[in-house]
């Protein structure tokens, strides 16, 4: 019987940890996946922007539906309430006022969302021009959410 | 009785006013992200080159463009306050406005080459520091623009006060290079008001300006090769 009390609670703790998780599981996911980002970001910058004479299109191809699949891979599950003090891979520079903000942080999280996955589609193509217009633009959405959300260093 | 002098040289004035561009320049650039990140990122560099000049040119300038000529003693200061200065280059406020201006903006520059902006731009020589040391001078560099708006608007401020109160106007000296001024004051400084704007200061000081903006870009890393883990990557890994 308390064995089947104790398994009751561990899976019950296990499931929810993996539904919403304790806030610092949030912080430290959600910090992997824009560090993720950011190598895959780093990646089509030097090839793309710093030094193109190394642009290999199957390498930027893969960096941009790396950076596309984090997009879309509902990143909006890792803000919960509260978690906008903690401590991830380092403490969170999540501002307070996330939580009151959330449509206009919908808006330019959806405008990351839709400007990554065009780069995917761009990237496909080849086009170093291209890709380095909606590069760009990626660059800037990235910049939107930052300002509304994060606190300066 | 007021005679028209030169007073301020022309590498002096084009430094003013190249500055004034670069810097609202570079704020848009850094307001508007995106691609434009890197501009911000060479407009910093063009603003290095300008700031090296203006401490070289301190030296070698004409007159008035000397550090010396114009640098804010305690009894000029007092004396200005008291009404008791008399002279025709940067007051000693005045004086004390340029270092601050000059002092603040070697600092944004100082720390803009070592900043990144966490999504895909790192100044010149971001790979001499941790990401950590990177990022407190990022957040210095936040805050010491805020320093450099508030002098920025009290330099606009000065110029507006100095216009409909004392009756001088200070824009069209910067933009002409010549002043109006009582033929007693001219006298005492006559011979000298733009001497020294010599072929060769100018151009050392031209050298050495482009000289260090090629240092942090491109000569360091020659030096001290720092290549960044994207640039040594395998292109095709095998996994």
């Amino acid at each position: 019987m308390n064995r089947k009390i104790a398994l009751t609670l561990l899976l019950t703790a296990s499931t929810t940890a993996a539904i919403a998780g304790p806030i610092e599981e949030q912080i430290r996911f959600r910090q992997s996946a824009y560090s993720f980002a950011a190598w895959n970001v780093g990646k089509i910058k030097s090839q793309v922007v710093d030094h193109p004479e190394t642009f290999n299109k199957d390498a930027v191809a893969a960096a941009a539906n790396a950076i596309a699949a984090v997009a879309n891979s509902g990143l909006g599950a890792l803000y919960g309430e509260g978690t906008d003090k903690g401590v991830g891979w380092k403490q969170t520079r999540l501002k307070p006022e996330f939580f009151q903000k959330k449509a206009e942080v919908t808006v330019a999280a959806n405008t990351f969302n839709e400007a990554a996955n065009e780069l995917a589609k761009v990237a496909a193509t080849g086009d170093i021009n291209a890709i380095k217009v909606q590069f760009g633009k990626v660059g800037e959405s990235c910049k939107g959410c930052h300002d509304l959300t994060r606190i300066k260093e | 009785m007021k005679v028209t002098i030169h007073i301020w040289d022309l590498p002096l004035r084009l430094f003013h006013w190249l500055l004034a561009i670069a810097v609202a320049a570079a704020y848009i650039t850094a307001k508007i992200g995106g691609a434009l990140i890197d501009w911000h990122g060479r407009i910093g560099l063009f603003i290095l080159g300008l700031l090296v000049f203006r401490i070289l040119w301190g030296f070698v300038g004409s007159t008035h463009a000397r550090f010396l000529t114009f640098f804010p003693t305690l009894p000029r200061l007092i004396a200005y306050l008291k009404g008791r200065w008399q002279g025709i280059g940067h007051n000693p406020l005045g004086a004390l406005s340029v270092f601050a201006l000059l002092a603040v903006l070697a600092a944004q520059v100082g720390t803009g080459l070592f900043a990144n902006d966490d999504i895909a731009f790192v100044g010149p020589l971001f790979n001499f520091v941790d990401k950590s040391v990177s990022d407190r001078l990022t957040g210095l560099h936040n805050t010491i623009f805020d320093l450099l708006l508030a002098f920025i608007v009290l330099h606009i401020v000065a110029i507006i006060f100095y216009r409909w109160v004392k009756k001088t106007n200070l824009v069209v000296p910067m933009l002409t290079g010549k002043k109006q001024v009582p033929k007693t004051l001219a006298a005492s400084v006559a011979g000298r008001t733009v001497s020294g704007v010599g072929a060769v200061g100018l151009i050392l000081s031209l050298i050495i300006s482009c000289t260090v903006v090629w240092g942090v870009t491109g000569g360091i890393a020659y030096l001290h090769p720092a290549e960044t883990y994207q640039q040594t990557a395998q292109a095709d890994p095998g996994f």
